[in-house]
């Protein structure tokens, strides 16, 4: 049994040694008493002996890329052993399905426990009121974004009204080329949040930001939206333009936040509290648990802090180890809070992708 | 010895929406033709295409006599004064530094854009049919007629960047009452920049003109937030946009001349300007040329005169040719010669650049021969003098004119431009010594815009 782990009990945010934390969950994933089936496996092929060789962030680089195999592993392989027979899991999440087959990641109560004790942390430094009625437009059933406004609601005492969007019917239509299909669906959800923020006092609205675009579209449902005193987008990206067309022109008198969440990393960086209209919108990661590194795309090496490069983020609790994932989204790299790990982030984009350079014929 | 040399000053083209100038902080670099960069040009989100779109169809439409009063103003301050910090000068020799486009077109279509704002609303009222009025107080609705009334209130532009004189177009829609959005061309965004803010210092409100430049995945909002919508482009713009009765495409021009008999050395000087005037780069250049007889005399002909022209960068007074990035120009030289596989090489066989040792290359003609009315060659059109030279006679028909913006005939035969004017798929057909790239405000370019805009409505009134 991996003795001493007790740091990997800390809240998100408290300052943690970084050898101490990075060892003892090492020595965790990788006892054979304590680890998951799934890593206990995967070590055998490891060029490397993570118990002896991985002692800080930087260290986690040495680890493969291992998020594709959780599109196949039975999901009870994930729990590490050290939960006991009957470990307490609050649920199981999958990956948008962007790519292929989902990708899915075991949810135990202890990481749920924390990570909503942080949201409800960042949420009260906002001055977000116990109570009332939520509104979340956005992603239920396997996302964990749903997931976690249920909770947080219920933590809140507060009551949450639901617009269910399923994303990989939107992305199916747009990729079998039928725009008109989302486009219709979108409408769909708007409608459905249309009544909701017309009969029911809102306090707090959460959505993507393609549905809070449709949901501003018309001045009529604009009018009723910029009435809700906090909103929250999570879930895709979005850009600095908006955003400040967002707090000057359309909602000045809402608060409004971003969060930068991946299911990979079983949770979102929050918005730092405290931004003015024109200041970068920066993303703190819940280290120690959740860190990223922003690297040149080219060399995988650190840019320098206020450059940009590609998100690497890195998971690392008691619950789950998924180190070392490299995402599609690019972003400034900026010092992280004090005591904080690895890096936070800026002006999130997805990677480019760039059309081929073929020759079109004509004029135009 | 270094040389200090000041950062250049990019000119920046801000997006122009319903509460003023935006610059986003998503911004590209427009490059000249050399690589240096020399145009910001801000692109702005979707939240930003629809809340302006909002806009316009909220706004009201300026009194028709304001609206007339209003684009005459704006044709001369867009010729006449600085806009936004520019003089005229320094806008025509950026826009033919970045398009390579050479100076003196840029120039005259520049000034065609200031003539034809003057001219705009008198042209736009050329679509109306004769037995329509224009307002239902008119004492003719008494006994019942038709009113000619707008299909929608806001239009939406996806502008090309090939030549300024795309621009002279949509002002029709102004001057028929539509609020308007533009989606200016990346390649060359300075000229609807210039013509906007030309249309509100004239007296267009800020929500009864836009300049909506976008990324390509926010292009299709500004069609779909819009009433009715105008796209540039080629083939799959047609193709996507052919079926949509809300949707006008501009697709390839393939403008074509045709010579019977054996007269075509009295038009030699037409078909040489057909070919080459306006930089090359207008839907109205001629791509093709089909002779009755042997086209070899013609087609040399032709490239004796074409290879005269000189190769110079685009801000030299006697630059005629076009002028593209290195890169660029290599990538439509192989395009061509791949085509020309199997044609005969008058001019250009062996590549068509010219590199001009900045960066920069002129696009130099190519004269190529076909050997059939119906070589598959006589459709490709590129954005210099390319010309294919086909042989025709009486038993190809008018099959192989078919798909042609402006064809010019030389030819004694009435019965066979009867003909042609009645093909549904040639668009305008010139006589004689017309050359293709003729076109004057009033006169239809792609039948008139307002055919599409308007409608008619019957009103009887017994009050």
């Amino acid at each position: 049994m991996a003795d001493d782990t007790d740091v990997l009990d800390a809240e998100i945010g408290q300052a943690v040694d970084e050898r101490e934390f990075i060892e003892a969950a090492m020595r965790w994933h990788f006892d054979p008493a304590t680890g998951s089936p799934y890593w206990l496996e995967r070590a055998r092929s490891l060029d490397f002996d993570p118990r002896r060789d991985v002692h800080t962030f930087a260290d986690l680089r040495r680890f493969p890329n291992i998020v594709n195999e959780l599109r196949t592993v039975p999901i009870a392989d994930l729990v590490p052993k050290g939960y006991g027979p009957e470990p307490e899991v609050y649920g199981v999440y999958e990956s948008g399905g962007t790519t292929g087959l989902p990708k899915r990641v075991v949810f135990l109560a202890d990481w749920v426990d924390k990570m909503i004790a942080h949201y409800e942390s960042r949420h009260a430094e906002r001055g977000l009121p116990r109570g009332g009625n939520w509104l979340f437009v956005g992603p239920t059933g396997p996302h964990l974004f749903g997931a976690m406004q249920v909770e947080m609601a219920r933590r809140n005492g507060s009551v949450l009204f639901t617009v269910d969007l399923d994303p990989r019917w939107v992305k199916r239509c747009v990729a079998e080329g039928r725009p008109e299909e989302a486009n219709r669906y979108a409408d769909h959800l708007v409608d459905q949040a249309r009544s909701v923020l017309e009969t029911q006092d809102i306090t707090f609205l959460v959505t993507t930001p393609p549905l809070l675009e449709r949901l501003t579209r018309d001045d009529e449902l604009a009018t009723l939206v910029a009435k809700v005193p906090f909103i929250n987008w999570g879930g895709a990206h979005m850009d600095a333009d908006t955003r400040h067309l967002y707090r000057t022109e359309v909602l000045p008198n809402s608060q409004l936040f971003g969060g930068y969440g991946s299911t990979m990393v079983l949770t979102g960086a929050p918005e730092r509290p405290g931004l003015g209209d024109d200041d970068p919108c920066v993303f703190d990661p819940p280290s120690p648990f959740v860190t990223f590194v922003v690297v040149d795309p080219e060399t995988g090496e650190a840019v320098p802090h206020g450059e940009r490069g590609q998100v690497v983020m890195n998971h690392v609790s008691r619950g789950m180890l998924l180190p070392n994932n490299l995402e599609r989204d690019m972003a400034t790299r900026i010092e992280p809070p004090e005591g904080g790990f690895g890096d936070s982030v800026a002006d999130v984009t997805p990677v480019a992708t760039f059309d081929g350079g073929a020759v079109i014929e004509g004029v135009y | 010895m270094t040389t200090v040399t000041a950062p250049p000053e990019l000119v920046h083209v801000d997006a122009l929406g319903p509460n003023g100038a935006f610059r986003a902080r998503n911004r590209i670099t427009v490059n000249d033709v050399a690589g240096d960069p020399t145009v910001e040009l801000s692109l702005v989100p979707r939240l930003f295409v629809r809340r302006s779109l909002a806009a316009l169809h909220a706004a009201g439409t300026m009194p028709a006599d304001e609206r007339a009063a209003a684009l005459a103003r704006a044709g001369r301050i867009f010729v006449d004064d600085a806009v936004d910090g520019l003089p005229f000068d320094r806008y025509v020799y950026l826009v033919s530094r970045i398009s390579g486009m050479p100076i003196s077109v840029v120039r005259e279509a520049a000034q065609g854009i200031g003539r034809a704002a003057v001219e705009t609303y008198r042209a736009a009222y050329c679509a109306r049919p004769t037995a329509a009025v224009t307002d239902w107080r008119d004492p003719r609705t008494h006994r019942g007629a038709a009113v000619w009334t707008r299909r929608g209130d806001v239009f939406a532009v996806h502008a090309a960047g090939n030549h300024p004189g795309v621009h002279t177009l949509w002002l029709e829609a102004l001057a028929l009452g539509y609020r308007v959005a533009v989606r200016p061309s990346q390649r060359e965004p300075l000229t609807p920049h210039r013509l906007i803010l030309a249309l509100r210092a004239a007296g267009f409100g800020e929500d009864q003109v836009v300049l909506l430049p976008t990324d390509h995945d926010v292009a299709d909002d500004i069609i779909d937030g819009a009433d009715l919508a105008m796209v540039y482009g080629g083939d799959a713009v047609v193709n996507k946009y052919g079926h949509s009765a809300r949707v006008l495409p501009q697709g390839p021009g393939r403008s074509k001349i045709l010579v019977t008999g054996d007269a075509w050395r009295d038009h030699l000087d037409m078909i040489v300007e057909s070919v080459s005037s306006r930089g090359a780069t207008a839907c109205v250049n001629t791509t093709a040329v089909l002779v009755e007889g042997d086209p070899a005399p013609l087609a040399e002909a032709l490239a004796d005169r074409l290879a005269t022209m000189p190769s110079l960068p685009p801000e030299d007074e006697k630059a005629a040719l076009p002028v593209h990035p290195v890169a660029s120009a290599r990538a439509l030289e192989q395009f061509l010669l791949a085509r020309a596989d199997g044609a005969t090489a008058w001019l250009g066989g062996d590549g068509v650049v010219e590199e001009l040792g900045d960066g920069s290359a002129v696009l130099r003609p190519a004269v190529h021969q076909v050997d059939r009315a119906d070589a598959p060659q006589i459709g490709v059109e590129l954005p210099f003098p390319c010309v294919w030279v086909a042989p025709w006679s009486y038993e190809d028909g008018i099959a192989p004119l078919r798909n042609t913006l402006v064809l010019t005939a030389v030819t004694d035969d009435a019965a066979l431009v009867d003909r042609l004017l009645q093909e549904p798929t040639i668009t305008n057909v010139y006589l004689g010594d017309t050359p293709t790239v003729f076109l004057e405000p009033g006169i239809p370019h792609d039948a008139y815009l307002g055919e599409f805009l308007m409608r008619t409505k019957a009103v009887a009134r017994t009050v």
